[in-house]
C-alpha cells in the first residue's frame, strides 16, 4: 500500500523509530538520490554506490534533521557532498555506461544508436566540467531547481551558482557542437 | 561584441569566453540560458524584432538539444538499492529477537521488524486508514540495561523480549471525518489476531496513536 501523506508527517515518524516511514521515504527519494548521482558521475554503478551512502546516511543524521527545508533538498545536499568526495577521491571514470538503459521502444536500431551516442556524448560532457559547474547545470538543468534551491544545497550564494551555470553552460555548448 | 552583421555561424567562436554581447548589445550568456531553459520562443520586445538574437537562440537551442534530450530520459532505479539500504539499516538499529520458542524440531526466531510489519499491514487493512507504520517498542518486561545499551548505540533500536510476548506501537494517519475511536480499537483487534495467527505470539499490546488526519 502506497500512502498519501506527505513526506514531513513520514519524516517525523521516521525520526521515532518507525523503520517503515524512513522506507517510504526512500521509495519516493530513491530514485532522486541514484538519478542525481548518475548525472553526476556518469556511472551506473559509482551511482548506486552513493546514492546508497546518501540514504544510509540520511537515515544516521535523522534525528538532527530540523525540517527547516524539505526532505528532498536535505537529500539533494547529502547526495551532492558524497558525489563530490568520491570525485575528489579519484580520477573521472573511464566507463561511461549508459546504453542499457536508453532504448526506446518502437525505435529503429539506427535510431537507437544514434540515441546512444548522442547521449553518451552528453554525458561525457557533463562528466567533464569541473565539479561545482556539473553541479550547478545538472540540478538546473536535469533536475529543473531554481537557482536559489541550488545555493541553498551547495551552500553557496546565488550570484556564485548564476556564475557556475553561465560557465558551464557556455563549456558545455562548445564540447556539444565540437562532438556533432 | 561580436561585429554588427556578423552571422552566427561559428557558435565556438562566439561562447569562446571573451566574447559577451552580441552586435546588438543582447548578453549571450543570458540568451544562452534563456534558450536552455527552453524558452527560446519568448521573445522579449527586442528579440522578436533582432535578427542576431533569433539567429543565437536558434544556434543555441539547437545545440542544446541533445541536453535536454538526456534530462527527459526516465532513470530506472536498481532493483537493489532499496534492499541494499534497508540491510544497512537493519544492521545499524541492532533489531533484536522478539520471539524465540523452541520446538522439536528446532528453535523459531521472528525478528522484531516482521513483528511490525505484520501489525502495520493489518493496520492498512482497516476502512478509514490512510497511513500505518509500526516499529516495536520497548516492553517494560525487557531488561532495561540491554534496552538503554541499545539506544545508545543507535537512537532508533528496538528493544524486544524474548518468549511470545510483543508490544507494538502503530502510528496511524486517518481519513478526516472518520470515527477515530473505532478505527483504533478496529486496529487494535485485526493487528493482534494476525499477530497471534501468522506470528504465533500469546501476549500482545498493539498501542495506537493516531497522529494525524487526511482530508
Amino acid at each position: 500500500m502506497g500512502t498519501d501523506v506527505d513526506d514531513g508527517y513520514l519524516v517525523r515518524r521516521a525520526q521515532e523509530g518507525y523503520v517503515d516511514a524512513y522506507a517510504e521515504l526512500v521509495d519516493r527519494h530513491g530514485q532522486l538520490a541514484y538519478r542525481v548521482a548518475l548525472r553526476l558521475l556518469g556511472n551506473h554503478q559509482d551511482a548506486e554506490d552513493v546514492a546508497q551512502e546518501a540514504l544510509v546516511t540520511a537515515w544516521q543524521q535523522l534525528p538532527r534533521f530540523k525540517a527547516r527545508s524539505s526532505f528532498s533538498t536535505w537529500l539533494y545536499q547529502i547526495v551532492t557532498r558524497k558525489t563530490l568526495n568520491r570525485i575528489t577521491r579519484s580520477r573521472p571514470t573511464e566507463s561511461l555506461d549508459l546504453l542499457g538503459d536508453v532504448s526506446k521502444a518502437g525505435e529503429e536500431p539506427g535510431q537507437q544508436t544514434e540515441r546512444n551516442l548522442t547521449i553518451d556524448a552528453v554525458t561525457d560532457a557533463v562528466a567533464a566540467l569541473p565539479p561545482p559547474q556539473r553541479i550547478a547545470i545538472v540540478l538546473r538543468h536535469f533536475e529543473g531547481l531554481s537557482n536559489a534551491e541550488i545555493a541553498r544545497i551547495t551552500g553557496g550564494t546565488i550570484p556564485a551558482v548564476r556564475s557556475h551555470l553561465f560557465r558551464g553552460r557556455r563549456t558545455l555548448s562548445q564540447t556539444l557542437e565540437q562532438w556533432r | 561584441m561580436t561585429d554588427p552583421g556578423q552571422p552566427v555561424d561559428d557558435i565556438r567562436q562566439l561562447l569562446n569566453g571573451s566574447t559577451r554581447h552580441l552586435a546588438c548589445g543582447a548578453d549571450i550568456d543570458e540568451l544562452l540560458e534563456q534558450a536552455a531553459d527552453g524558452h527560446a520562443g519568448q521573445l522579449t520586445e527586442h528579440q522578436s524584432h533582432c535578427a542576431h538574437c533569433q539567429a543565437a537562440f536558434q544556434e543555441f537551442s539547437r545545440v542544446w538539444e541533445p541536453v535536454r534530450l538526456l534530462a527527459a530520459e526516465h532513470v530506472a532505479v536498481p532493483a537493489t538499492l532499496k534492499t541494499a539500504v534497508a540491510s544497512q539499516i537493519r544492521k545499524l538499529i541492532a533489531d533484536v529477537w522478539y520471539t524465540f520458542h523452541l520446538s522439536d524440531a528446532g528453535a523459531i526466531s521472528i525478528a522484531a521488524r516482521v513483528v511490525a510489519t505484520i501489525a502495520r499491514e493489518a493496520a492498512r487493512t482497516v476502512p478509514g486508514v490512510r497511513a500505518a507504520f509500526g516499529r516495536s517498542a520497548h516492553n517494560t518486561t525487557a531488561d532495561p540495561a540491554e534496552g538503554a545499551a541499545l539506544r545508545q548505540h543507535h537512537p532508533h533500536a528496538a528493544a524486544g523480549v524474548l518468549g511470545r510476548t510483543a508490544v507494538v506501537d502503530l502510528a496511524i494517519a486517518a481519513e478526516y471525518g472518520s470515527q477515530l475511536e473505532a478505527i483504533a480499537r478496529e486496529v487494535q483487534r485485526r493487528a493482534i489476531a494476525d499477530l497471534r495467527a501468522k506470528a504465533g505470539l500469546r501476549d500482545v499490546t498493539v498501542n495506537v496513536t493516531i497522529d494525524d488526519v487526511i482530508t
